[in-house]
């Protein structure tokens, strides 16, 4: 700071610096120059443009580039109709940092917390005939990859009625893809990989997998997974790419967790309701955990990633299946043998159906 | 009433302490994080003020008179107007490849990476004109009245052509494209000139490119050499692999450092062909880091944010603008009397488009 009281002026036509002194009358001023006087301007008109060194500058309305340069002690009649500064800007320098930086965080984590917990009660809100336009947008026939014979649906249909009470509402196929997976869409989609299909020893097995995805279905996890990743864009939008990719999908993932969790809790149900053994469904996670390494072995397989992924282990989830059978009930198995050599070999026999994929999802 | 730059040590002076910029970039650091990104508009705004403010030209400081919510709107403009449209396309595409449209999804891919590729073009244009109409110097301006839409395409075809004869006239597109940009750009109401040129560049260019072809051959010209000489591999035995190893980790280090190394020793000079082409009016410019200040001032960069765990990368901002000034030089004279006002146009948005693709630039 210099000890004396100093001002300057651009007139913002052009860049001649001019040493002024201030006359202040009433709401008004006027500039002084050795031979010439600026003005008047209104005070009302000046904003404070920014802190220049030790002096304070000042700009005018509607005067592109006019400039009043203050500094030293500024007397205390011209101070007292200039206009505050400003440091970090309007609300937190209105409410000071401290606070600014708590009511900041409150809105924050109730815009996350909303995000996060809205879509479990948005969800059912959605009316299902937007649910099933999305669904038939995203699948349509799938590029011709159902695989469908007479006996084969039959037995499909026999499996799915087995499991759930309206299975009216749910469209459950089999693909003609080589990959050990299963996936949940909206519109109540269900599709069956055929490779997890081949691969399993029984229909029960099957039947615990597609009990678990029409799980998805009805507690209606895909439209809120929608909700949430749309929600979280929105909210971590103000991110930096990576970091805000990173916390949105480790918030989506704990939440993916918390989703299978139920639709096991589903499965479980179904299976125990109609009347099939967890035993297959438990051998089949304790086989995929072999594979996924939970077991202490790594030898993985394409297309077993994508499964996992966003799946608690399979170990644990084998032992919560086996925990689930109950002693001496009397349980069937799932389809007859006849059946299930029909759904097992039916992408094999169905031959207009295309095959492959050409890419990994989950 | 002239003032003449060529009598003084430099045009450009930084008065700027690491210490004061703390006091900023710290509070900014704890806003933006309280709120999920959104404030780091502002912050960015408050760095420049007082980066503008800490920075001399002649006898004059800087000043940057951009707001924070003009960056904020840009930003809002860019997802609403790409960022959204994009995510639909690409949801449309994925349900293009489950129904097996993959011809029309790669098209409809093929045209969104055209248009991204465009708009980087247009936004680096943009933010440069942004930046120039929010810096003032004795109350004058600069900018554009160019909207950049032209450049875009020209960003777009010189891009193409340097890429084209693999990779060879990578040089002249970039000097071409900075030329382009900087014709267009005025301050005050004097035109910027631009016209650098690419041929002197190519030594430097040729060196980073052979990089990785030198290290290659003088690795197996060292290995057939030391094959010859080594005899019968018994003879050798152990210490021959062990020699081999080495060289093999010295060939991969040699890429890992000697590339970087050359591409600051291309970019170095790019920088000093570009800034000496450029004059305003009476005014020429030059660019004094050299190939060795470039690597100190990146290995020091990288020291920094290492020794800090990744803090110190708050202090980017100031290390680059620090390095940019202190190696600016402008030579020439300026009449302030003839420094009018600019008459471009303000537009009242900010570097969105740049914000958005995460591209920084001087």
């Amino acid at each position: 700071m210099s000890a004396f009281f100093d001002a300057w002026h651009y007139d913002g036509k052009s860049a001649v610096r001019r040493k002024v002194e201030v006359q202040i009358i009433g709401p008004q001023f006027f500039l002084l120059e050795t031979e010439r006087r600026h003005g008047p301007f209104a005070f009302s008109d000046i904003e404070y443009v920014t802190h220049k060194d030790d002096a304070d500058v000042y700009g005018l309305k509607e005067m592109d580039g006019w400039r009043l340069m203050l500094s030293g002690p500024v007397p205390t009649d011209l101070n007292a109709m200039l206009p505050a500064r400003r440091n970090y800007g309007g609300w937190v320098d209105r409410l000071g940092f401290g606070k600014a930086a708590v009511a900041f965080t409150l809105v924050s984590a109730a815009a996350v917390a909303v995000v996060l917990l809205s879509p479990q009660w948005l969800a059912p809100l959605i009316p299902d005939s937007i649910d099933e336009k999305l669904g038939d947008a995203l699948v349509g026939d799938f590029g011709g990859r159902f695989c469908s014979t007479p006996a084969g649906d039959a037995a499909l249909k026999k499996l799915v009625a087995s499991l759930d009470a309206n299975p009216a509402d749910l469209q459950v196929e089999v693909a003609k893809i080589d990959m050990i997976n299963a996936v949940a869409l909206p519109g109540g989609n269900v599709i069956l990989f055929d490779g997890l299909v081949k691969q399993a020893r029984s229909p029960d097995e099957v039947a615990g997998v597609l009990a678990h995805e029409i799980g998805h279905v009805r507690e209606k996890h895909v439209m809120q997974a929608l909700l949430r990743q749309m929600g979280l864009a929105v909210v971590l939008g103000g991110i930096d790419g990576n970091s805000g990719a990173l916390v949105n999908n480790m918030l989506a993932m704990s939440y993916s967790r918390e989703s299978e969790a139920e639709a096991d809790a589903h499965s479980m149900k179904a299976l125990g309701g109609a009347n099939i053994s967890p035993i297959g469904t438990a051998s089949f996670f304790d086989r995929l955990s072999e594979m996924d390494g939970s077991a202490g072995s790594s030898k993985s397989e394409t297309g077993i990633t994508g499964y996992m992924s966003s799946h608690p282990l399979s170990r644990s989830r084998k032992e919560a299946f086996e925990k689930s059978i109950v002693k001496g009930k009397n349980y069937k198995p799932a389809l007859t043998q006849a059946e299930w050599t029909e759904l097992k070999t039916m992408c094999t026999q169905d031959r207009k159906a295309k095959s492959g994929f050409g890419f990994d999802f989950n | 009433m002239n003032d003449d730059v060529s009598q003084r040590h430099s045009a450009f002076r930084f008065h700027g302490s690491w210490q004061e910029f703390a006091r900023i970039a710290f509070p900014n650091l704890l806003l933006t994080i309280v709120t999920l990104g959104i404030y780091r508009f502002w912050a960015t705004t408050r760095e420049r003020e007082y980066l503008w403010s800490k920075t001399d030209f002649i006898d004059e400081r800087l000043e940057w008179t951009g707001k924070g919510m003009e960056l904020f709107i840009g930003f809002i403009m860019v997802f609403l107007l790409i960022g959204l449209p994009f995510i639909v396309i690409q949801l449309i595409s994925q349900g293009l490849i489950f129904r097996g449209e993959t011809i029309i999804a790669a098209v409809v891919t093929l045209m969104m990476f055209l248009l991204l590729f465009y708009l980087t073009g247009v936004a680096y244009f943009r933010a440069l004109r942004y930046r120039l109409s929010r810096t003032y110097w004795r109350g004058i301006r600069g900018g554009s009245d160019d909207p950049g839409f032209q450049y875009g395409l020209a960003y777009m075809w010189k891009s193409v052509v340097g890429w084209l004869p693999i990779f060879l006239l990578v040089p002249w597109s970039m000097i071409s494209l900075w030329n382009d940009r900087w014709n267009a750009m005025s301050f005050g109401p004097h035109r910027f000139s631009a016209t650098a040129e690419w041929k002197p560049l190519m030594k430097r260019y040729l060196l980073f490119y052979l990089v990785p072809f030198l290290v290659f051959v003088g690795g197996i010209v060292f290995g057939i050499s030391m094959a010859a000489s080594g005899g019968a591999p018994n003879a050798l035995g152990s210490t021959g692999i062990a020699i081999g190893a080495i060289l093999a980790i010295i060939a991969v280090l040699s890429l890992y450092i000697v590339l970087p190394l050359a591409a600051l020793a291309f970019y170095s000079k790019y920088f000093r062909l570009a800034v000496g082409g450029l004059r305003l009016q009476n005014l020429e410019f030059d660019f004094r880091a050299r190939a060795p200040d470039w690597i100190l001032f990146f290995l020091a960069n990288m020291a920094i944010i290492v020794c800090t765990l990744g803090i110190g990368y708050i202090f980017m901002p100031y290390r680059n603008w620090k390095f940019f000034i202190d190696h600016m030089e402008a030579y020439g004279e300026i009449n302030v009397d003839e420094l009018t006002q600019s008459e471009t146009v303000v537009a009242k948005h900010g570097e969105g488009l740049l914000d958005a693709f995460d591209v920084g630039a001087i």
